[in-house]
């Protein structure tokens, strides 16, 4: 059975073309609070079909087949999903350290993969399966979905363009006043449930939240980072856990650009926001808009007695332009949308994703770069075999 | 006190005002003023004796000219015009405005055009924003509202020949209103002033007590519509105006492509000219602001021809090739005016 996947897994040329009309077969590989957040979604698009979900938690997989096709199958076990040779692709939403054996089973079995973020648990994975998806020829598409939203587009645009002059500094927090934690009515599930306070299944705050805005600093700066320092702590959610109730790294890129990323689980003040800093304006990017905070220089007009220009709007000190983006009359979509047509074009026409295979690498040894520097309170450096 | 008494003595008072003013020998101070009119700011130093203008005085004025022009104002006159069927009786704002906007559109061969109002709200610049973009054939049922030959003056009556059409003065208002501020500080005989509203300047004299020339920058065009200015050169052009129209702070993006917000009467689209910015220099601000956006829209040769047969104004004007390196060329006058 192995044998048979791999030599699927090596040929170069899809296992069967999906031509433009059909629809795209999708299995779904965990359907808790993000799988069934997804097929939400997936229900709605003429792309896909969702032939099959796979959970281990009764009722998620119930849930999850309440929103799929009426003759949809439910697993328990992701493998037996995968030999199912009529489905084309699966979405991999489960808890980050089933990434990886996941991801490399369903490559093995042929399949395209569209699998949640943080790409993966530890940092030999993360190189692994950059070798491992260039080899296949599937398409492999992390689920940051913000690099296929308008706003970061014209974010990045407004950048190229020199809105902001140059640009030193990322200011980016995904705070919450909560404890993160989902119900338990079974004590016994409560690390498969809670699996995001346990560090034996994910990097905590740095990898379930921060990972988006790491990964956006990423896009926006076309690089990564270079070291990074950190501090974490668990001070405030002393509840059991074991993932970080509060971190707060400092990540160094090419040229001094240093990007803060934060993480607070006891303060949601504009819980989810990047500030880029530049030194003729800063831009807040939030969860659905960002607003741009002009510099108030006036260097040039002090040698003068006065300056002839196209009339200046009146702009209020601290008070943002809000940065318009987006077509005109083009619906406003959840960003995750936008990411999951664009994966059904690149299984289509068999193109490499925006959100590939390097960039979700680059991203988790990112994360377990300052999760390792929190957790050593010593600087963490890229390694140039990372990126070999 | 009859009539006659009245200007008597308003004369009078003129004269003491103007002598106290420009004495000789007398040492003139500083006096600023600054503020908010017309969506942007506006900035006033004056050197004389003693205040000539309050802060109070000049903000009524432009109330006064915001209750007459602004089609940002609900119940202006010009939002009155705008809805009306026939027409209105204009002030005397109005009738100012509207007089040298039909001249200014015959000297421009129809490039300055108030009619152009129905046209810049159909592409999103009006003064609510608009999501969708228009087509051609929404363009072209708009176009028999636009054309300043559609109106006429009776008696003191602004007259449209058909309901659709409606006015926009926001391309020569600031002019105006820097014009009627300069006038109501020489009225109480200050004569070195400079005077700017939102980028549109008129200067006389000089400075105090160095009794300098006054220094004007123009600006390099930006990418964005709140950037700080940056001076591209430098000029002084002792008692005059001087004013810029500019396609780069105000624009839609589209598809990569920007939209000017100068939109071109006779097409009815957005300019897509090769001048980025017309700088004119003008006995009087309206007159440099009425010329200014033709020139944008003229292109380089064009403007070039309407600078020829009119030898009392000079321009500067920024464009971009079509390798998309930016360039500067002036009329021949101009060169007397930079300082550096």
């Amino acid at each position: 059975m192995a044998g048979a996947g791999l030599s699927t897994a090596f040929t170069p040329l899809f296992g069967k073309t999906i031509g433009p009309a059909d629809k795209i077969r999708l299995g779904l590989i965990g359907t808790g609070s993000r799988g069934a957040g997804l097929a939400t979604l997936i229900r709605e698009m003429p792309d896909y079909d969702l032939v099959a979900c796979c959970d281990i938690i009764p009722e998620n997989l119930q849930k999850g087949l309440s929103l799929a096709s009426k003759t949809a199958k439910g697993y328990t076990d992701y493998r037996k999903l995968l030999d199912d040779k009529s489905i084309d692709a699966v979405v991999i939403a489960t808890p980050l350290y089933l990434h990886y054996p996941m991801a490399v089973a369903a490559l093995q079995a042929g399949k395209h993969i569209y699998l949640e973020k943080s790409m993966t648990y530890d940092i030999p994975q993360a190189i692994d399966l950059v070798k491992k998806v260039k080899a296949s020829g599937l398409v492999f598409q992390i689920g940051y979905q913000y690099r296929y939203y308008g706003l970061y587009h014209r974010v990045k645009e407004i950048m190229k363009e020199n809105w902001l002059g140059k640009i030193t500094h990322f200011e980016c927090q995904y705070n919450r006043n909560s404890n993160w934690r989902f119900p338990v009515k079974d004590p016994k599930m409560e690390r498969a449930i809670n699996w995001r306070m346990y560090r034996e299944y994910c990097g905590g705050p740095l990898s379930e939240l921060c990972a988006h805005e790491i990964d956006v600093v990423n896009y926006l700066t076309d690089s990564r980072p270079v070291k990074v320092v950190g501090l974490g702590g668990i001070n405030y959610w002393k509840d059991g856990r074991d993932t970080y109730d509060n971190i707060r790294t400092v990540y160094d890129y090419p040229n001094g650009v240093k990007a803060s990323v934060t993480s607070v689980l006891s303060n949601a003040y504009n819980g989810y926001s990047i500030r880029i800093l530049g030194d003729k304006a800063t831009v807040e990017i939030l969860r659905d808009k960002a607003l741009i905070y002009p510099e108030t220089i006036n260097n040039a007009k002090g040698t003068v007695d006065g300056v002839t220009g196209a009339t200046i709007a009146v702009t209020t000190q601290g008070k943002g332009a809000e940065v318009k983006f987006g077509k005109p009359g083009e619906a406003e979509l959840e960003p995750t949308v936008f990411a999951l047509k664009d994966f059904a074009e690149c299984v289509r026409n068999k193109k490499e994703p925006v959100s590939n295979v390097e960039t979700g690498r680059d991203g988790s040894i990112a994360i377990h770069m300052g999760n390792a520097a929190a957790d050593t309170e010593k600087v963490q450096y890229w390694k140039p075999e990372y990126s070999a | 006190m009859n009539r006659k008494a009245y200007s008597f003595w308003l004369a009078a008072a003129a004269i003491c005002l103007f002598t106290l003013a420009s004495r000789p020998g007398a040492a003139l101070k500083t006096f600023r003023i600054s503020g908010r009119a017309q969506g942007t700011t506006y900035a006033i130093t004056y050197y004389a004796e003693r205040p000539a203008v309050s802060q109070t005085q000049t903000d009524s004025i432009f109330k006064s000219l915001d209750n007459s022009l602004s089609i940002y104002q609900p119940g202006s006159l010009i939002d009155a015009f705008n809805a009306s069927q026939e027409g209105v009786v204009m002030d005397k704002h109005l009738t100012n405005v509207v007089w040298r906007s039909m001249e200014i559109y015959e000297q421009t061969g129809g490039l300055f055009d108030m009619t152009v109002f129905p046209l810049v709200r159909a592409w999103g610049f009006g003064t609510k924003g608009s999501d969708q973009l228009p087509d051609s054939a929404a363009i072209h049922a708009i176009m028999p509202c636009v054309g300043s030959d559609k109106l006429q003056i009776f008696g003191g009556k602004l007259v449209k020949n058909n309901p659709c059409i409606q006015i926009d003065v926001n391309g020569i208002a600031q002019g105006y209103s820097v014009d009627v501020v300069a006038n109501f500080l020489e009225a109480r005989g200050v004569r070195n002033y400079i005077v700017e509203v939102g980028g549109e300047i008129r200067t006389k004299g000089h400075k105090y007590p160095g009794k300098e020339r006054m220094s004007i920058g123009i600006e390099t065009p930006s990418a964005t519509e709140f950037d700080a200015p940056e001076i591209r050169a430098v000029i002084s052009i002792g008692d005059g105006a001087v004013t810029t129209s500019g396609s780069y702070r105000k624009f839609r993006e589209q598809g990569g492509l920007r939209l000017s917000h100068i939109i071109d009467p006779k097409t009815g689209f957005p300019v897509q000219r090769e001048v980025v910015s017309a700088t004119v220099v003008a006995p009087d601000a309206i007159t440099a602001d009425g010329f200014d956006n033709a020139l944008l829209a003229a292109g380089v040769d064009g403007a070039f021809g309407i600078l020829r047969a009119h030898p009392e104004l000079q321009a500067y004007l920024i464009y971009r090739r079509s390798d998309g390196t930016v360039a500067d060329t002036a009329s021949a006058g101009f060169g007397k005016y930079l300082v550096r």
